[in-house]
């Protein structure tokens, strides 16, 4: 049995920022599903804000690192999905608010 | 711990020149307006040389280095020969100091100048294309590329062959070609990029999704009907019917515009930055030159006729490219040095490697500028062109300044 628990995860996504708009891919609503089966492999089913995003493999590349962070976890799989596609509805409140969005 | 491949970027040490050389020639440019006088005719000899070196030493050089940055971002593939941009460079660089030389002092030089810019255009259309059959998408911004880099290929040899006839002195209808050779740069080359790398970048930075984009697939189709139903009626010598074909021109961008306005009320991102800032000025620009161009042609009157090409040139081109290079310079300086550090230190933000001073001079000098210079040359006023011109190349300093500034950030910079 893990006992790795998603917000260890989490917590750790948190911690990727997207140096064009300053905020940590969480926050941004990019990440939308973590999945962590009993071999402690981990699955992150994330989108970006664009397709034509130029740090594309550099994102995905952290991505799958930054959750080995932690001892326990074994294998990191990324999923990148197109769909939904991403909006400025899915960030928290807070990045809503810095971008003047509301 | 990143093994990142550099497909999507490209190595910095080849786009670095790129961007040094057209800031440089950029303020140079700027500042030798001043010793012409602004009520000669377009067609003046020194005036097309320096249309020369502000087009090819600044737009285009920038344009390719941006290019070599965004081909590969905007296509979703890598590119086919990225080495090829070290090409590119020298010749681009050398052929149009040869070529601007050769206008003002020396014509026989004009054909050495002008193989030296067409052996790095067809380089640069090699890789382009080369890249282009790599991608499955056929996105409004693939259908640009492809477009605007048929429509180079044709302005450069029709470009080639006058400069030839210049230099070796003999006879073409350089009141034909040169009209199509002009149309083909600035409206089927520069304005078709600028539209379909704007519908990649401009929702990019702006965070704006979901979005119909009819407007601007009608103003991309208009706008190279017009290019090419221009060419052909110019070049059977049925004016009225080229002249025409330039108001689908106009019908394209203000298709355009609409598609910008959708853009402009979803974008998620609204803090008023200095990219946008730069971009605001850009398609205000760009709206100005519209109306002054349709108003100078009903009305004969060609003072608005050159105020809509000082907007056109110095407002859009320059505000557009300028605006941009404030965000992928960072990029590319940060992706080749703090990449590697991300992880292991804490590493800058894109913003806070811009000298916000320096980038704001830079913005109200060259506002300033161009306001003055477009009413110096509405009613006529050198000396009022010639102030618009001095503040106009201060702008370009503190540009230059700001670009180097980037171009040397390191780790000391950011404490």
């Amino acid at each position: 049995m893990c006992s790795v628990t998603k917000e260890q995860i989490y917590n750790e996504l948190r911690k990727i920022i997207d140096p064009e708009v300053g905020f940590n891919l969480v926050e941004m609503g990019l990440i939308y599903d973590v999945k962590i089966d009993d071999e402690c492999n981990v699955k992150v089913t994330m989108t970006l804000s664009t397709k034509a995003c130029p740090m594309h493999q550099m994102i995905v590349q952290w991505v799958k690192d930054a959750p080995k962070q932690i001892d326990e976890v074994n294998e990191v799989e990324v999923n990148l999905v197109w769909e939904p596609e991403w909006n400025i509805s899915m960030a928290e409140e807070s990045v809503k608010k810095a971008l003047g969005a509301i | 711990m990143f093994n990142i491949s550099k497909d999507f970027a490209p190595p910095f040490k080849m786009i670095e020149p790129f961007f040094k050389f057209g800031s440089i020639i950029y303020v140079v440019a700027i500042f030798l307006l001043l010793l012409f006088d602004s009520t000669k005719s377009l067609e003046d000899f020194t005036i097309v040389g320096w249309a020369h070196l502000f087009l090819l030493g600044f737009v285009m050089i920038t344009i390719f280095g941006a290019m070599a940055q965004l081909v590969p971002v905007v296509l979703e593939v890598g590119h086919y020969n990225v080495d090829l941009y070290n090409r590119i460079y020298k010749a681009l660089s050398i052929g149009s100091i040869v070529m601007v030389i050769g206008f003002w002092f020396f014509p026989i030089l004009l054909p050495i100048g002008g193989a030296l810019v067409l052996f790095s255009m067809a380089t640069f259309l090699y890789e382009t294309l080369m890249t282009l059959k790599k991608t499955k998408a056929n996105t409004l911004t693939v259908k640009s590329v492809k477009y605007g880099n048929y429509f180079l290929t044709v302005a450069i040899v029709i470009g080639f062959i006058m400069a030839l006839a210049i230099g070796m002195g003999f006879n073409v209808a350089i009141d034909r070609l040169l009209p199509i050779h002009v149309v083909l740069v600035l409206f089927g080359y520069v304005t078709v990029t600028i539209i379909g790398l704007s519908m990649v970048l401009l929702p990019m930075f702006g965070l704006a999704h979901g979005y119909d984009d009819t407007n601007v697939e009608i103003a991309f189709k208009i706008l190279v009907a017009s290019v090419i139903a221009y060419s052909l009626f110019k070049f059977i010598g049925v004016n009225f019917l080229a002249n025409s074909a330039l108001f689908g021109v106009a019908l394209a961008i203000i298709f355009y515009f609409k598609q910008l306005v959708i853009l402009y009320q979803i974008r998620a991102r609204k803090i008023l930055d200095i990219w946008y800032q730069h971009i605001y000025v850009a398609f205000i620009s760009l709206a100005a030159s519209l109306l002054f161009g349709l108003f100078g042609y009903f009305f004969g009157w060609s003072n608005s006729l050159k105020s809509a090409l000082w907007l056109f040139t110095l407002g859009f081109f320059a505000f557009i490219i300028n605006g941009h290079l404030l965000k992928i310079i960072p990029f590319l300086v940060w992706f080749e040095r703090f990449s590697p550090l991300v992880g292991k230190k804490k590493v800058p933000m894109l913003h806070e490697m811009l000298p916000n001073r320096d980038t704001n001079f830079s913005f109200w000098f060259s506002l300033a500028g161009l306001t003055f210079g477009a009413f110096g040359l509405l009613i006529g006023s050198d000396s009022l062109f010639k102030g618009g011109v001095t503040l106009f190349g201060f702008g370009a300093i503190f540009m230059l300044k700001s670009v180097i500034f980037i171009l040397n950030y390191s780790e000391e910079d950011y404490v």
